[in-house]
């Protein structure tokens, strides 16, 4: 007899009683008569190996502990970017994206009671057109690299060459999603060196032909560079190459110029740093913007604008013949969930700061950046290139790297990526990546820290 | 609805950011001309309260399920615990940096560590990866562990079989991975039929990607001559995890042949759908296949968790490592439900689908008149005669408070067409069911007698039907001030 009172149970509404009420009307004697067509053979002959049922007082307990073998990442203030940003997210955005009729629907496929969704889709798909500059926006994928390899399937497509030319500051995540996704293609994959930071343009030129098919950049780069992406873009161009750019941290967009006017033919980019946590590297959220011509070879979900039978405003999910669910082998890509409930936080953030606070925010994240790197340069013991770069700076230690980490750990700050972990050649490299979390207080606190003697 | 653009009025701000005091920095000699704006970017400008209002308004256009019933075939619209929530968003979660010190994100990877272990004794695989995004990633991650595998072997092939009664997605992922699809057709059982995939198979062809139960709602009994078919020509057998519901602690893919297998977490395992996601997509392999995983895959070393990097691997799919937090949901959905609430789950979701079935098949006849598993797929073919689509069935079915099941999915000829795939869930009482059976004879009544009234539905939602067509012709996708 079964114990009916199993904590198992809870989210389970059918009580025994109406089970067998339903068996009776179905018109069988058990429930083993309906799936009488799986051969006993292939059934599992014990329990899975998994233990019963927890309360959820207890699964409370055991998870709260789970999370506290990590460190308490929030009570340190964060040195550390190189994909993924700490940024302070409001709490009204907590407020929106924990709303239940957002996050327990499907995929808008029945407008009339999905506007909530689509209407915000419209709109994260408007605030991404303006701070690109681009024509049309694609919102949502499942992250930044995905994103860019997905561009670079969508140049493919455009142009069919061979040839696939990206840059030695990419993110080295990027690089190596870019490799997988193009892998089947038949595609050479060139990368082309920096120099001080920056894409070198005389080797840049010496690795585009007629022949090939992108140049994929970052811009701000790995190493927090910001490249002259007019330049570079004129130059893929010269050859009949698409240029793409990928904007990591995307705060840059407040105050970078807008990319249409710099010849971009596809942006890629991940938003985390909208109002997303950081969560251990996921869920985040990539979106693809392009000029108008390539519409139709955008992968993913995009919302339009129409009217319904009263003519009163509505949206629907749109350009659907791009799609799986309709077009299976010949789509433009398998895309088919992706990360829309980010892109209610991506909404509302970018809704509450609008157009005067995303400025203010990217200039001070600039400047805290600049502050840093100007006043650890004078303590004498960093070396530094001098490059134009937004948030994230490279300085070389003349002590060894790992002490200076320890050092500003022990002072409650999660210490700057060492370059090496990424590049093994570049040892006593550190990747500093400031953000508006850290006061000045904070900077003045970390150049004392690294200015005093061990 | 007013767009948040037009709730914007100049001035307004709904921020509040600390205070710049770098005076002696200047934004001009830190940021090249090249790259700096002129102006700023046309963003809204609306208080908090305008935002709050805004996205409460919002989500009063939208229906979940915690709205009410959601009985979307294929999609597993179960119940989403709201603890997972709460869990998920624990501090001691949400503020890790992926590329922190290895020995300070050891709970997050326990976590995902111990998930592992879960779906490995669950599938009867011997090794996971949590990296996909969503079922369509892993199916990607899938085929290109397939690719790979034949590549390493010397004999790269070239072709994928794929059923009739696949998810779009299964062909357009076989695409990506360079593969040219090859359909198999279904047989008058609604399944595979052995003597055509028989025909198909070559050591060409890398192998099947297979729904079990599939589309249709029903088990592929003969999965085992599938499999000697496949395997007796060197392929591997791909399993689609978006029906697992209907086997938990019944039946394990693992032992009845498959070599890989992708579950989707946002449906089985109960996390959060999203409006479209965030999901998560583990793919599960057997151990011939488990250098091939792409990286990093989390292990456990004297009791310390650490990131290893399969020798052979396809690559990274993504940045980073997973979709954390979904993880952390699917793992305490486990934890609640227990193995013996595992197996309650499919038996559950088994009953209520049958139960809608045999309610409803004298008014909607099934594609196929058999039990099902966890779905039934129902049809509207017979209301053609009264000017009657699908579609209006699934519009009406709104103005009495449900969300429509699936519809013209799946579509093959000559036995699924005008699907209407209804998949209740466990999470569903009798009473609601009773209500959705109901609710369907009344408008199978009204087809007849008021056809118009399903040809104008819905009528009580905050839109009526949109002109899609229009939607395509014009497409308007951005807010432009007229």
């Amino acid at each position: 007899m079964k114990n009916i009172e199993k904590n198992s149970y809870r989210y389970i509404p059918s009580t025994q009683k109406q089970q067998d009420e339903m068996l009776k009307e179905i018109g069988v004697p058990s429930f083993e008569h309906l799936i009488k067509t799986i051969p006993a053979r292939m059934r599992l002959k014990n329990d899975l190996n998994i233990k019963e049922s927890i309360s959820e007082q207890e699964l409370f307990e055991k998870i709260k502990e789970i999370s506290q073998k990590n460190l308490d990442f929030a009570n340190y203030k964060p040195l550390i970017g190189a994909g993924a940003y700490r940024h302070y997210i409001p709490e009204a955005i907590r407020s929106a994206v924990s709303r239940s009729e957002f996050y327990t629907t499907y995929t808008p496929y029945q407008p009339e009671l999905s506007q909530g969704t689509l209407q915000t889709i419209f709109e994260a798909q408007t605030h991404l057109a303006r701070l690109t500059g681009m024509d049309v926006v694609m919102p949502s994928i499942y992250d930044g690299a995905s994103a860019t390899a997905e561009s670079v399937l969508m140049a493919l497509r455009i142009n069919n060459n061979k040839k696939v030319v990206f840059s030695s500051s990419l993110h080295p995540h990027y690089k190596d999603t870019i490799k997988t996704y193009t892998e089947p293609q038949n595609v050479k994959i060139i990368e082309t060196p920096d120099n001080k930071w920056l894409i070198d343009i005389e080797e840049l030129k010496k690795r585009i032909d007629t022949n090939t098919s992108c140049v994929v950049i970052q811009s701000p780069n790995f190493f927090g560079g910001i490249e002259n992406i007019e330049l570079i873009s004129s130059i893929a161009h010269e050859n009949g190459a698409l240029a793409i750019l990928t904007v990591v941290e995307s705060l840059f967009l407040g105050l970078s110029k807008l990319f249409n006017e710099t010849g971009l033919d596809i942006v890629a980019g991940e938003t985390q740093s909208f109002g997303i946590d950081l969560n251990f590297g996921g869920p985040y959220n990539g979106f693809i913007a392009s000029k108008e011509t390539y519409i139709r070879q955008l992968p993913g979900r995009i919302a339009g604008e129409t009217v319904d039978s009263e003519g009163n405003r509505a949206f629907v999910m749109t350009l659907r013949a791009r799609e799986q669910d309709i077009r299976r082998e010949k789509a433009t890509s398998n895309l088919c969930s992706n990360h829309t409930l980010n892109l209610f936080a991506i909404n509302a953030y970018l809704s509450l700061l609008g157009k005067k606070g995303l400025y203010k925010l990217s200039v001070l994240n600039t400047k805290g950046a600049h502050y840093l790197r100007k006043k650890l340069i004078e303590t004498g013991k960093f070396d530094g290139d001098v490059y134009p770069f937004f948030n994230e700076f490279v300085l070389k230690t003349k002590d060894n790297p790992e002490h200076i980490r320890e050092k500003l750990f022990e002072n409650g700050f999660l210490p700057p990526i060492k370059l090496s972990d990424f590049f093994p050649a570049l040892e006593n490299y550190l990747l500093f990546a400031v953000t508006e979390i850290l006061s000045k207080e904070d900077l003045d606190n970390i150049v004392n820290i690294l200015r005093s003697k061990p | 609805m007013k767009l948040i653009y037009e709730k914007s009025i100049e001035e307004r701000i709904g921020f509040s950011i600390p205070e710049d005091k770098f005076d002696e920095i200047n934004l001009e000699d830190c940021i090249p001309e090249y790259a700096l704006s002129k102006d700023k970017k046309e963003l809204p400008e609306v208080s908090e309260v305008d935002v709050v209002r805004h996205f409460t308004a919002l989500s009063k256009m939208n229906y979940g399920v915690d709205t009410g019933f959601y009985p979307l075939g294929s999609c597993t619209m179960k119940y989403n615990p709201k603890i997972n929530e709460k869990l998920a968003n624990l501090e001691g979660f949400t503020f890790v940096h992926p590329l922190a010190d290895i020995k300070h994100v050891q709970g997050s990877l326990e976590i995902m560590h111990e998930l592992e272990q879960l779906l490995k004794e669950i599938t009867g695989m011997d090794r996971f990866t949590l990296t996909p995004g969503a079922g369509a990633h892993g199916e990607l991650v899938g085929v290109l562990i397939m690719r790979k595998y034949f590549k390493d072997y010397g004999k790269p092939r070239h072709k994928m079989i794929v059923p009739d009664s696949a998810h779009g997605t299964n062909p357009a992922s076989s695409a990506m991975a360079g593969f040219k699809v090859v359909e198999v057709r279904s047989n008058e059982r609604g399944t595979v039929d052995i003597e055509h995939l028989r025909a198909l198979m070559n050591e060409d062809t890398a192998g099947i990607m297979l729904t079990n139960p599939n589309t249709v709602g029903l088990f592929e009994e003969e999965i085992e001559e599938i499999a000697k078919i496949i395997h007796g020509k060197g392929g591997l057998l791909y399993y689609d995890g978006a029906n697992l519901n209907a086997l938990l602690g019944i039946v394990r893919p693992g032992d009845t042949g498959f070599d890989i297998v992708h579950l989707n977490l946002h449906k089985t395992f109960s996390t959060p759908h999203g409006g479209g996601g965030p999901g998560a997509g583990a793919v599960g392999v057997k151990k011939y296949l488990t250098e091939f995983l792409p990286s990093p895959i989390v292990c456990k070393c004297d009791g310390f968790y650490s990131l290893e990097y399969p020798k052979k691997s396809i690559g990274m799919v993504r940045a980073f490592f997973s979709n954390f937090s979904v993880l952390i949901k699917a793992y305490a959905w486990i934890l609640s439900i227990g193995k013996e609430g595992l197996k309650e789950v499919s038996k559950v979701s088994v009953i209520n689908a049958n139960y809608i079935l045999s309610k409803l098949k004298s008014y909607y006849r099934p594609a196929y008149d058999r039990f099902c598993m966890h779905e039934c797929v129902l049809t509207g073919r017979d209301y053609k005669e009264f000017g009657i689509k699908t579609l209006d069935i699934a519009k009406r079915l709104m103005d009495y408070g449900f969300h429509p099941p699936t519809i013209y999915f799946p579509h093959f000829e000559p036995y699924a067409h005008e699907t209407i795939m209804v998949e209740p869930t466990e999470s569903e009482s009798k009473e609601t069911i009773d209500e959705f059976i109901n609710t369907m004879i009344k408008i199978s009544k009204e087809a007849k007698e008021n056809p118009e009234l399903l040809k104008s539905a819905p009528h009580l939602t905050p839109v009526k039907r949109p002109d899609e067509v229009r939607a395509t012709k014009e497409p308007i996708l951005k807010f432009e001030k007229k």
